[in-house]
C-alpha cells in the first residue's frame, strides 16, 4: 500500500513567471499552484473533476487542475485567477461579476472566471445559450446562475433578452 | 414582556433599500479570499480520517502499527486516545419526545454508519496522512444494518444500541376536535409525500486548523462554520480548554446552508492533536467525506389530510411527519430539525385551519446523521401543504389560485390555534401578485394549445410563510427551550470612520454590505466609510449562529441599538460645536448639521476627533467612549412570506423536466438590499429545483451509500436552471429593526412544492400524480407507464 515518492522535475510557466520545481509525481496541478506557488485563488471543490472550481487555463484552454498532474503541464503555460487581471485592478469580467452580483460566497468564482475567459477569448459570437452551455461544467451553490450569465453576457455584449 | 434588549430605535431608511455592491467582491474575484484551506501556519501538520466501511459493526480490533511508523506520520489516534478525554457530544433538540444520543468523537467499539470516523492520522502532508489512513486495519464483526425508517420504528434490531429502541423522537399534539371535524367534512383529501435525502453541498467543504501554545495555553481554531461561538463553547466544555484562552476564527467561508451550523468531531480532534503534538494541525474535508459523513438532510415521509367543507374550505388537518434520522442526533440541531419543524412550525401553512393535529417521529438508522439544511423541516411542511392544496383543487375542479384564496389567512394579526400571533403579512396579496406575475390566463391558453400538440407544460405554485429572525421568543412560542444571545459592536474611529463587528458570520449572503447599510443610516456615515466584520473572531461580538433566517434581523438590531448610542453622543457634542439644540442635530452624509440649515454643519470626523482628543468636551457627565456593544433578541416571532412558481415542460418520452422559468413574490418587510434579497431567492430556489428534480443520497438495503461524488449526487448546473422574475411586497414588521424580516431560507422552503405541482400540473391529463422527490426521469416514466397500464385495464 505504501506509495513510492517519485520525484519529477518540472518547469512550468504560471501567470507569466517560469517556475522550476521538483515535485512528487502524484502532485496535482491544483496542489502545485496552491501549495508550491502559494497561489491559493484556485479552489478545490470536489477533487474529482466535476465542480469546476479548480479550473485554470493551460495554454489558453481550460483544464481541471484537480485531475491534472503538475508533471503533465511540463513546459506549458498556466493561467490562474491571479493572472487574469493586471496588478491591483479587476479586469472587465471581474468588475462585471461585482456589478451584477455574480458571486456570493466566492468559492466557485475563480473557476467561472477562468472558464468564461476561455469563452470570451475565443472570439466567436456569443449568446446566452452558448454561455449557459459552456459554463454548465462549473457548479455554483449560491447564486442560481442568472447573475453569472448576466456578468458574462454584459462583457460579451449580449443583449439581456437576446 | 418586552425588555430593553428586544427594542430597537427607529431609523429613517436612506442607505437601507439600495442595491449596493459588496466590499469583499474585489478580494474574492481576484483570488485573494482567504478560506480555511488557504490559512497556512508555520509548522502545520495535516490530519486525515479513516472512516468506517461498514454500516453497522462491532469493531473487534484496530491495528495502527503500520500507519504509526509510515514516513512523515506524527500520530495515529483511535477512540482509545480520545474517549478518556471526551466520550462524545450529546445531541437532542429540547422538544417533547426527543431522546438524546451521544456522538463519539471516534467510533468506540461500534461503527454505526458508513463514513463514521474510526481513526485519524497526522502527518507532514495531507497525502502522507491519507496514505497512513490506508494502513489502518480495522477488523469488523458485522451487525444488522437498520436502513428502513418505518420498519425501524416498529421494532427489530437497533441501529444504535445506546437507545432503548429505534425511536429517537416521538411526539404530537391535537388542537380542537379534529376527529369530529373530519367526521363532518364534505370531503377528505389525503396523500403521503416523500422527500429525498439531501446534501447541502456548499462548494467549499468543511475544514479546520488548530494551533495551541503550551507557553500561554492559548488555543486558536480556524474553522469553516456558521456557529463559531458554539464551536468554541463546546471545545471548552468537552475538552477542558479554558474558555478565555479559546479563540475561534472564521475566515472567508464558501457557503454553508446549514451544513456548517453544526459542531463536528473533526473540530474537536484538531484541537486535541495540536495540543498533543505542539504543532498546528489542519484538516480539510474532501467531497467524498462530505457526502459520506457531514450531515445529511431533508429526508422525510409525511402523510397529510385536509378535511374540506362544501365550499372547499379546510376545516381540519392531520399531519404525520416521519424522519430517517441516521445513527445519532447531529449537534446541536438533531434529527428533530426535520419532522418536528415540519409538524409544529407554521403547522397550517398559510391557511386558516381552525383545528389540527400532528405527530412527529424520527427513526435511528445506520446512516449519516440528519442535520440542518436551509429550510429544515419547513421545506417538507410547505411541500405537503402546497402539493395537497393542488390535489384538492384538481379534485374539486378549482384552479389552484382560487383554492388557495378560499383558505388563506386574510386578516392580521392572526392568532393560530397554537396561540402564535402572526402580526402582519401579505399572504393573500402574494397569491394575487403571483397570479399576475405568471400571467395565469395566458399560461392556461398556451397549456391547452400545447396539449393538443402532445406537449405537456405545467405551472406549479407554492405559497409560504417563513419563520425568520430566529429568537428566544420564537423558540419559546413554539415550545422549544432555546435561548439566543447576539451582540454587535459599533466603534467610530478618531477620524469618523466606523468599524462594525457582529457575532454572526457570513458565508456569501452579503451581511457585510447589509450591516453597513444599517449602520450608515443610523450614524449618517457613508457606507464606504464603514467596515463590517462578521463573526471573524469569537473574541469580539457574540453570536448564536447564522441560521434560521436571522442574521439580517438580529445583527441588524444589535448594530442599530449600538449605533444609536453613538449617534446620540455625536449629536450632543455637535450641538455644542454648532451652538444648537441636540434635538435639532441631524446626522447625514458624514456630517452633523442643524435641521433645515444645511450650511450649519460640522464633519462627523471632527466631532469624533473632539471626543477622542479634546478634553473640553468631557464635562457634565459625558461618557466619551465611541465604542458600544449591545445585544438584540426580537421581542416576538417575525414571519416573512411570499409565493413561488415554476413553469416546466415534461418530455413524456424521456421523463426529463425542462424548467422554463422561475417566479418569486417575496415579502421580507423592509428590504435592506434588493440585490442581496434576490440573490438569496435565486440560490434557494435553485437548491429547491435540485431537491425536486435531481438530488438524492442513496443507500442500498445493506446500508452502503452509493452517491459519494458529484457525478452521482447531481447539483443543478447552469444549463438546467431558468431565468427568474421577481415581485417585491414590503410589509414591515412593527418591532424589528427598520421593519426588516429574514428571508434566507424561503427559496428552499417553498420551491420544491412549486416544482412538484408544476410537474403534476403538466401530467394531469395523463392521470399521473407524483408524490416522491426527486422527480427523476425514471420515476416520471414509471408513473406514466403505470397510468397507461391502468387505463388499458
Amino acid at each position: 500500500l505504501s506509495v513510492p515518492l517519485d520525484a519529477v522535475a518540472v518547469e512550468i510557466t504560471v501567470n507569466g513567471i517560469v517556475y522550476r520545481r521538483t515535485v512528487d509525481a502524484r502532485t496535482t496541478l491544483a496542489d502545485f499552484v496552491r501549495d508550491e506557488l502559494l497561489l491559493t485563488g484556485t479552489k478545490l471543490g470536489c477533487e474529482h473533476g466535476v465542480c469546476g472550481a479548480c479550473t485554470v487555463l493551460v495554454d489558453s484552454a481550460s483544464a481541471r487542475s484537480c485531475i491534472t498532474l503538475a508533471a503533465q503541464v511540463e513546459g506549458r503555460s498556466v493561467t490562474t485567477v491571479e493572472g487574469l487581471s493586471n496588478a491591483r485592478e479587476m479586469n472587465a469580467l471581474q468588475a462585471s461579476f461585482r456589478e451584477h452580483h455574480g458571486l456570493q460566497c466566492g468559492f466557485c468564482t475563480a473557476g467561472f472566471l477562468v472558464t468564461a475567459t476561455e469563452l470570451l477569448d475565443a472570439g466567436g459570437p456569443i449568446d446566452e445559450e452558448l454561455i449557459r452551455n459552456r459554463l454548465s461544467g462549473n457548479l455554483c451553490r449560491c447564486t442560481g446562475y442568472e447573475t453569472i450569465v448576466d456578468s458574462v453576457a454584459a462583457v460579451a455584449g449580449v443583449r439581456k433578452d437576446g | 414582556m418586552t425588555e430593553p434588549h428586544m427594542t430597537v430605535p427607529p431609523v429613517k431608511p436612506r442607505g437601507i433599500g439600495a442595491r449596493l455592491s459588496r466590499a469583499e467582491d474585489q478580494k474574492l474575484l481576484t483570488g485573494h479570499g482567504e478560506y480555511v484551506a488557504d490559512v497556512r501556519l508555520p509548522g502545520e501538520l495535516h490530519m486525515a480520517v479513516a472512516r468506517s466501511t461498514m454500516p453497522h459493526a462491532r469493531i473487534v480490533s484496530i491495528d495502527t502499527d503500520a500507519a504509526r511508523v509510515a514516513t512523515g506520520v506524527h500520530a495515529v489516534w483511535t477512540a482509545a486516545d480520545v474517549t478518556p478525554v471526551c466520550a462524545g457530544m450529546e445531541g437532542a433538540l429540547a422538544v417533547e419526545g426527543c431522546v438524546p444520543t451521544v456522538m463519539p468523537i471516534l467510533a468506540d467499539g461500534v461503527a454505526r454508519y458508513v463514513g463514521e470516523a474510526i481513526a485519524v492520522a497526522v502527518a507532514d502532508t495531507r497525502a502522507a496522512a491519507e496514505d497512513a489512513c490506508d494502513l489502518v486495519l480495522v477488523e469488523y464483526d458485522p451487525l444488522p444494518a437498520v436502513t428502513d425508517p418505518i420498519a425501524a420504528l416498529a421494532g427489530g434490531p437497533r441501529a444504535n444500541d445506546t437507545l432503548e429502541d429505534n425511536v429517537a423522537l416521538r411526539g404530537g399534539k391535537t388542537y380542537g376536535d379534529v376527529e369530529a371535524a373530519f367526521a363532518r367534512a364534505d370531503r377528505v383529501v389525503e396523500a403521503v409525500y416523500q422527500t429525498g435525502r439531501l446534501a447541502p453541498a456548499p462548494i467549499e467543504c468543511r475544514g479546520c486548523v488548530a494551533r495551541h501554545s503550551w507557553s500561554t495555553g492559548e488555543l486558536k481554531l480556524w474553522t469553516s462554520t456558521q456557529v463559531p461561538h458554539l464551536v468554541g463553547y463546546l471545545v471548552s466544555l468537552y475538552l477542558g480548554f479554558p474558555e478565555h484562552l479559546v479563540e475561534v476564527l472564521t475566515p472567508d467561508t464558501g457557503g454553508g446552508f446549514g451544513l456548517k451550523a453544526h459542531v463536528y468531531p473533526e473540530e474537536l480532534l484538531v484541537c486535541l492533536l495540536a495540543r498533543e503534538l505542539d504543532q498546528p494541525v489542519k484538516w480539510v474535508e474532501d467531497r467524498r467525506e462530505q457526502l459520506l459523513a457531514s450531515i445529511h438532510a431533508h429526508e422525510q415521509i409525511v402523510r397529510i389530510a385536509y378535511a374540506l367543507d362544501a365550499d372547499a374550505r379546510i376545516i381540519a388537518q392531520r399531519v404525520e411527519a416521519l424522519g430517517d434520522g441516521g445513527a445519532y442526533h447531529s449537534v446541536p440541531w438533531s434529527m428533530a430539525v426535520e419532522p418536528w419543524c415540519t409538524a409544529v412550525m407554521n403547522a397550517h401553512g398559510v391557511y386558516d385551519i381552525p383545528e389540527f393535529e400532528y405527530t412527529y417521529e424520527a427513526a435511528a438508522t445506520n446512516k449519516s446523521p440528519i442535520g440542518a439544511y436551509r429550510g429544515v423541516g419547513y421545506m417538507a411542511n410547505s411541500l405537503v401543504h402546497e402539493a395537497l392544496a393542488d390535489e384538492a383543487a384538481r379534485e374539486l375542479g378549482l384552479d389552484p389560485f382560487e383554492f388557495r384564496r378560499r383558505n388563506v389567512v386574510e386578516s392580521f394579526p392572526y392568532s393560530n390555534p397554537q396561540s402564535i400571533t402572526y402580526e402582519e403579512g401579505s399572504w393573500a396579496e402574494s397569491i394575487d401578485e403571483l397570479e399576475r406575475l405568471v400571467d395565469h390566463a395566458a399560461f392556461r391558453e398556451r397549456q391547452t394549445r400545447l396539449r393538443e400538440q402532445g406537449r405537456y407544460v405545467g405551472l406549479g405554485i407554492s405559497i409560504f410563510v417563513e419563520s425568520s429572525g430566529e429568537s428566544t421568543e420564537t423558540s419559546q412560542a413554539f415550545g422549544l427551550a432555546d435561548t439566543y444571545y447576539d451582540t454587535a459592536t459599533v466603534r467610530m474611529e478618531p477620524q469618523g470612520k466606523v468599524t462594525v463587528t457582529t457575532g454572526l458570520t457570513t458565508q456569501g449572503q452579503g451581511n457585510r454590505i447589509t450591516m453597513a447599510q444599517v449602520a450608515s443610516d443610523a450614524l449618517g456615515v457613508p457606507v464606504e466609510d464603514i467596515t463590517v466584520r462578521c463573526g471573524e473572531s469569537t473574541k469580539y461580538a457574540y453570536g448564536s449562529g447564522t441560521i434560521g433566517s436571522r442574521a439580517a434581523v438580529v445583527a441588524g438590531g444589535a448594530v442599530l441599538r449600538s449605533a444609536n448610542v453613538i449617534a446620540t453622543k455625536l449629536k450632543r457634542v455637535a450641538s455644542t460645536m454648532l451652538e444648537a439644540s441636540e434635538l435639532d442635530i441631524v446626522l447625514d452624509g458624514g456630517k452633523a448639521m442643524v435641521a433645515g440649515m444645511p450650511s450649519r454643519f460640522v464633519e462627523l470626523g471632527d466631532v469624533a476627533t473632539a471626543i477622542y482628543f479634546d478634553s473640553s468636551f468631557r464635562t457634565d457627565g459625558f461618557e466619551p467612549e465611541l465604542e458600544v456593544t449591545m445585544n438584540y433578541d426580537p421581542a416576538r416571532p417575525i414571519f416573512s412570506n411570499g409565493a413561488h412558481a415554476f413553469i416546466v415542460e415534461v418530455d413524456v418520452e424521456t421523463g426529463l423536466v425542462h424548467v422554463e422559468h422561475a417566479f418569486a413574490v417575496e415579502d421580507c418587510g423592509t428590504m435592506i438590499n434588493p440585490a442581496v434579497v434576490e440573490g438569496q431567492i435565486r440560490g434557494g430556489m435553485t437548491q429547491g429545483l435540485g431537491c425536486a428534480l435531481f438530488e438524492e443520497l442513496i443507500y442500498d438495503e445493506s446500508g452502503q451509500i452509493l452517491t459519494t461524488t458529484f457525478a452521482d449526487y447531481l447539483l443543478p448546473s447552469m444549463d438546467v436552471v431558468p431565468r427568474f422574475s421577481f415581485r417585491h411586497i414590503e410589509t414591515p414588521s412593527s418591532h424589528s429593526p427598520a421593519g426588516i424580516k429574514g428571508m434566507g431560507e424561503s427559496g428552499l422552503i417553498a420551491s420544491p412544492g412549486a416544482m412538484l405541482n408544476a410537474v403534476n400540473d403538466a401530467l394531469s391529463p395523463l392521470s399521473v400524480t407524483l408524490r416522491r422527490l426527486p422527480l427523476t426521469p425514471e420515476r416520471i416514466l414509471a408513473a406514466l407507464d403505470s397510468a397507461k397500464r391502468s387505463v388499458a385495464e
